[in-house]
């Protein structure tokens, strides 16, 4: 409680400025100005990834979030995609894939 | 070909590139540099009626470009400050009637003789400011602490570097220490963070900035002025100096700019 008081009186930690939240949207924009990538291939990149992740887990395509994300002016693909469950094991991934090639 | 040939861009309209043209210039040229100011920004003169120079007009930048006078006879020299000197924008004429080569030729010319060639570049990315950034072998890029000029500026390194510039500095322009105090404004760090390159200065908004203009004398000019401490000290790092970082008074307390790539170290 009084460490609580405190730290809003001294720290101002408790309300986020609007300046966290203008750096935090510029961070996003400024990852995605500078891949220059479009929709469309954005697009394609996600379906791409799904498809491959999904030889090895099953996975919640639906709740799939990529992103791009950039620090000293490089950048990372930053890609969240849920896992429902694993394969049964490496043997029937192995006949599955031997199945449709 | 010698001299320095520096652009000042940002992209974003508005954000103080004739200004630091106009201050930093001023103060190289106090430190007794030789000093050519160009401005670029063709169809909206500007750099001359913030020098303080509009009424010394007789030439300008395309009548020096087509011949119509000797590029020396174009060049104002300022009476304040004696190595300053400016190559006026014409102001009838728009940004596409000079192409890129004819620029690139001027800015040689201007080099051979001056220690330092800045131009003034014109908002946007179109060919007025291909003109300004092909002579050019280095950039200052301005920038104030919000979203949209942060975000061109970036836009900015990116156009600098496919012209074959790289390392462009940056200068954060009307930085208001009360608001970041108040977690209300981008603060250096957060700035150089984002766009990650180097500093050379942060100047305050000042009011002082528009009452120099308002008189045409450059800011650097009046020792009281805050914003014009910012700017001899961006010159001094220009030139090589090994200058601190201001600390910046806001109402009420004080606030330190904190130190950066190793300044002051
Ligand atoms: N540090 C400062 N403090 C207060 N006012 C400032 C500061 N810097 C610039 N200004 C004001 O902001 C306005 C725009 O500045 P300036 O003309 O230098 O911008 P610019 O980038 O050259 O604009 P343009 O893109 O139109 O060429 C001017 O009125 C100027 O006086
Ligand atoms: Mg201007």
């Amino acid at each position: 409680m009084v460490f609580e008081f405190m730290s809003r009186i001294l720290g101002r930690k408790n309300r986020l400025g609007s300046k966290d939240l203008a750096k935090e949207r510029l961070k996003l924009v400024l990852a995605h100005d500078r891949v220059s990538i479009s929709p469309q291939m954005l697009e394609r990149l996600r379906r791409d990834l799904a498809s491959a992740c999904a030889k090895y887990v099953d996975i919640d395509e639906a709740g799939m979030n990529i992103r791009f994300d950039s620090s000293d002016r490089s950048l990372a693909l930053i890609a969240s995609v849920p896992v429902i469950g694993s394969k049964q094991s490496t043997h029937t991934s192995k006949k599955r894939r031997g199945k449709s090639g | 070909m010698n001299g320095k040939v520096m652009v000042v861009t940002s992209g974003k309209g508005g954000v103080g590139k004739t200004t630091a043209v106009a201050n930093i210039g001023c103060a190289l040229a106090a430190r007794g540099k030789k000093v050519a100011l160009v401005d670029a920004d063709i169809g909206l003169r500007n750099l001359d009626i913030v020098l303080g120079l509009e009424n010394r007009i007789v030439f300008d930048l395309i009548h020096a470009m087509e011949g119509r006078c000797r590029l020396r006879q174009a060049l104002i020299r300022d009476k304040r400050v004696q190595t300053l000197f400016l190559l006026p924008a014409a102001q009838s004429k728009d940004k596409d009637a000079i192409m890129p080569e004819q620029m690139k030729e001027l800015t040689g010319e201007l080099a051979d003789e001056f220690d330092y060639v800045i131009l003034d570049c014109p908002a946007g990315i179109e060919r007025g400011f291909k003109n300004a950034v092909v002579g050019a072998d280095s950039a200052l890029i301005i920038t104030t602490p919000e979203v949209s000029a942060v975000r061109d500026a970036d836009r900015i390194v990116g156009l600098l570097e496919a012209e074959g510039i790289l390392e462009p500095k940056l200068v954060i322009n009307r930085l208001r220490p009360d608001m970041v105090k108040r977690g209300d404004m981008l603060d250096i760090d957060d700035v150089i963070d984002i766009l990650a390159i180097d500093l050379v200065g942060v100047v305050p908004d000042d009011e002082t900035v528009i009452t120099s203009t308002n008189r045409g004398e450059p800011a650097v000019l009046d020792g009281a002025s805050r914003a014009g401490e910012a700017f001899r000290r961006i010159a001094a790092r220009i030139e090589g100096e090994d200058v601190p970082f201001l600390s910046m008074e806001a109402p009420g307390f004080w606030w330190r700019v904190k130190r950066f790539l190793g300044a002051g170290r």
